[in-house]
């Protein structure tokens, strides 16, 4: 009896610590010292993967700029660590009228720009109407739906829609939230980028083309007292090797997206700390149903087994096992799943409840699907792969070998990846492996990939039925209306199989044991504005 | 000498030219639309119409190169991805890459000339063969490598060195040599050992020749002989290659400038090759064949200069 008392003491202590860790790694932070322990200035040198595009949050595209945006661009909505939608230049969540297409924000006052101006409803409507009109604005297609901005007051913002659109408060939580100094950009006006003022803990101070980035800590932030660098410089190291050898030797604090061959030395080096993400993002197959033309120009039947046929797609799917996939081609590293929407987001349980995914091959319901397609086997199917590293060749023989086994001939055709998007754009393969960084909102990873009107729908895939839930999901705000129909839309492409999800990508990112307060969420940004050093 | 140096000047100015033409329609031909890999992510029709309209790729490709070339003859090359000014990116990255492929050359020429002369004049002795293996070690190894392999060694287990970046000459001259005195090594290694093999060659020629044996008859030193006289020869040959292994040289600057981190020319080529900017591509290039070009030429001339025969014929 006390044996199993202690036993069951010992495994309720276990559980408590494991929990523990659990919360510290789903907060994905580095370090939890008491203000008393931080240290006042100092400069945090980032290794940045790749290089920023334009600083210019309206023409902005590359995924890794938005880690620099982060610590000088503040916007009208944030996300915190579970990726929930919380206000940021706003003062609340925006109040939307009864049918759906006005949405009022309110701002938090007291608020500066980093030239000492202040941020009012005028800024963020001049903002707006920039991400609207600005030539090769990207953020225009993102908030299309706005017909127009006011104000109502000086810190309230009314947005007009023409249609009600659901996913709006999470583009505003991105680069088309962000505000930007009226008075910058009269000064700037095209040029933006090339000293950009937004509202942030810390401001621009200079850029040197494909080396770094400087930003000095702001004297105008409205929460000055949580920033303890003095700087954070945002270095360009494309090399993942030099990176983590630069970390190692300390000449930057912080690397972005470790390589999986560099994981198990920076695990043993004791200087050194490792911060985990699940991504919101996916990698996975996109498969040729009715891309003849060109995506938006028209669908129909491709002539192909993988087009022809559900049956042949659906043992295509059976034939991969997810989990060796992960363990083969990247050392266990990634998280294997079956669907557009990562575990770490809390739409993932509602929205995937009671469909079946299988991590494992189903070789014998794989052969049957090819039986009852009629199909004669082998049955050809080509596969590109937008890259010619060494990890898309393993992903590509592995796919092949798994294939093999239940009839399939998969012809492997590695290209880079402009070539591959070009191709898939123009609906030149069968089969094509490629990946999506993710959004908060499950519009983000399904609309745009699987209904008739999306500007990435390689797939040619046109299905009335998931048009009209998809597009119901857009004008539903509830949260139940929206699991329910996303559920079902998840129903319709699981039996149709357009698209084959292999795994949510986890990136590791490596922080010395000197800096505390680096945070990475689900959006693989690394966020080190309210980081310091350790005492 | 006029004579040579325009008929020379102008077959540069024609490969030039003819270099542009090439650089334009090279980048034209790359597969994949342009459009596409600015746009990022966002395929969205309207955003491809207004990159191609921003960037000028809905005009026809006559037009585009003539705006292009025409603008680029005024010293703009466009704007880049970052839209900041490409020229100007260029001209800031130029003098980073001109000084490491200095401090190389330096490095080869001291350690591959030195060890060159040694091993000539102490034909089929240790230090002959120490010299000769190490070149062929030096020839062998590849720079990122033993870039990767200096890192480690002075970078994180011993911290003498940075493990890489670039600090300007002239804002911290110590800082500028601590964080080049290791990339200019690991650089000008191949370098020397390229030099070291044809300087030995060289000399092992020069001191079996004629005039040597005249002058040994004449009872100068040993000094005089292998200074003055053999020395003085074999650079002709190794003057010229140098001049060779530039297109090596540059090779070599863009992989030790990506292992080192430093914000080369050499490095903003990949870069803009790996981000698909385009008008980074295209200026880069120009730049980069003009440059080849001029260096020739300047072969050339220091080749016509200690070798007076050459411009005559």
């Amino acid at each position: 009896m006390t044996g199993s008392l202690r036993r069951g003491t010992t495994i309720a202590l276990a559980l408590a610590v494991l929990c523990a860790l659990a919360v510290a790694a789903a907060a994905g932070a580095r370090g939890t010292a008491s203000a008393s322990q931080l240290r006042e200035g100092g400069t945090l040198t980032i290794g940045l993967a790749e290089e920023p595009d334009a600083l210019d949050p309206t023409l902005a595209r590359t995924f890794v700029g938005r880690m620099v945006f982060l610590s000088m661009c503040e916007k009208l909505y944030d996300l915190d660590s579970h990726l929930n939608i919380v206000p940021q230049l706003a003062a609340a969540l925006p109040t939307v009228s009864k049918d759906k297409l006005t949405y009022t924000i309110k701002l938090r006052t007291g608020v500066k720009f980093n030239d000492g101006t202040a941020l009012n409803a005028a800024a963020v409507q001049e903002s707006i109407q920039r991400h609207l009109t600005l030539k090769g604005s990207v953020r225009a297609s993102e908030i299309s739906p706005i017909k127009s901005v006011t104000t109502s007051g000086a810190n309230t913002v009314v947005l007009h829609l023409s249609a009600p659109y659901s996913p709006l408060v999470s583009q505003l939580a991105d680069r088309a939230g962000m505000v930007m100094s009226p008075k910058a950009l009269a000064a700037e006006g095209a040029n933006f980028a090339q000293n950009p003022v937004c509202v942030g803990p810390f401001m621009f101070k200079d850029r040197v083309a494909g080396d770094h980035i400087t930003l000095v800590k702001s004297p105008y932030y409205y929460d000055k007292s949580k920033v303890h660098l003095a700087s954070i410089v945002y270095k360009i190291m494309t090399d993942p090797s030099s990176r983590t050898q630069a970390l190692r030797a300390g000449d930057i604090q912080v690397e972005d997206r470790i390589q999986a061959t560099d994981v198990p030395t920076l695990q043993k080096d004791s200087k050194v700390s490792l911060i985990k993400s699940v991504t919101i993002g996916y990698q996975g197959l996109t498969l040729n149903v009715g891309n003849k033309n060109g995506v938006l120009k028209g669908y129909g039947p491709t002539g192909t087994a993988i087009s022809k046929s559900k049956q042949i797609r659906q043992a295509f799917e059976d034939a991969l096992d997810r989990t060796t996939i992960n363990k083969v081609v990247f050392g266990g590293l990634n998280q294997p799943d079956c669907f557009p929407i990562a575990q770490s987001s809390s739409w993932y349980a509602a929205t995937t409840k009671g469909i079946p995914c299988n991590l494992h091959a189903d070789v014998a319901a794989a052969k049957k699907l090819i039986q009852a397609s009629g199909l004669p086997t082998p049955v050809t199917v080509h596969l590109l792969l937008g890259g010619t590293d060494p990890v898309n060749a393993r992903l590509g023989q592995v796919i092949q070998a798994m294939e093999k086994q239940v009839g399939i001939n998969v012809v492997i055709s590695a290209t880079d990846f402009t070539t591959s998007l070009n191709d898939a754009t123009n609906g030149q393969f069968d089969t094509y492996a490629v990946g999506w960084s993710g959004r908060v909102d499950p519009d983000g990873n399904i609309y745009g990939f699987s209904a008739t009107p999306g500007t990435l729908n390689y797939s040619g895939y046109s299905n009335s039925r998931l048009d009209y839930i998809l597009n119901g999901a857009r004008k539903s705000l509830t949260t139940k209306a929206r699991d329910t129909l996303y559920h079902a839309a998840m129903q319709v492409i699981a039996d149709d199989v357009p698209l084959i999800y292999l795994y949510h990508p986890v990136d590791y990112f490596g922080v010395s044991k000197s800096v505390t307060g680096v945070q990475a969420y689900g959006d693989g940004l690394i966020r080190a504005a309210f980081a310091a050093y350790s005492k | 000498m006029g004579g040579f140096l325009l008929r020379k000047a102008g077959a540069a100015l024609v490969v030039v030219f003819l270099s542009s033409v090439l650089v334009f329609a090279g980048v034209r031909a790359l597969p994949g639309d342009p459009a596409i890999a600015l746009a990022g992510e966002n395929h969205d029709p309207a955003v491809l119409a207004a990159v191609r309209q921003e960037y000028g790729l809905d005009q026809p490709l006559p037009v585009q190169y003539v705006k292009w070339i025409w603008r680029a003859l005024h010293g703009n090359l466009g704007l880049d991805n970052r839209q900041l000014p490409v020229a100007h990116t260029i001209v800031t990255r130029i003098p980073i890459s001109l000084e490491l492929a200095l401090l190389s050359v330096l490095v080869g020429m001291v350690i591959g000339i030195t060890a060159g002369v040694i091993a000539a004049v102490r034909r089929g002795k240790p230090s002959d063969h120490a010299a000769t293996t190490l070149a062929l070690v030096g020839l062998s190894v590849p720079h990122f490598w033993l870039g990767l392999l200096a890192i480690i060694l002075f970078a994180v287990d011993l911290h003498w060195l940075p493990s890489g970046g670039y600090v300007s000459f002239g804002s911290h001259p110590i800082g500028n040599l601590e964080h080049m005195v290791m990339p200019a090594l690991v650089l000008g290694t191949g370098l020397s050992a390229v030099l070291m093999r044809q300087m030995r060659s060289s000399m092992l020629t020069s001191l079996g020749a004629d005039y040597v044996r005249t002058a040994r008859a004449k009872g100068l030193s040993e000094w005089s002989v292998v200074g003055k006289h053999a020395f003085r020869n074999s650079l002709i040959t190794v003057t010229t290659v140098v001049g060779l292994q530039l297109g090596q040289l540059i090779s070599g600057v863009v992989i030790t400038e990506v292992i080192f981190v430093i914000p080369g020319f050499g490095r903003l080529t990949i870069d803009s090759i790996t981000a698909r900017d385009y008008t980074l591509i295209q200026g880069v290039v120009l730049v980069t064949a003009t440059g080849y070009v001029l260096v020739n030429l300047l072969v050339d001339v220091v080749y016509s200069l200690l070798n007076p025969r050459i411009r005559v014929s």
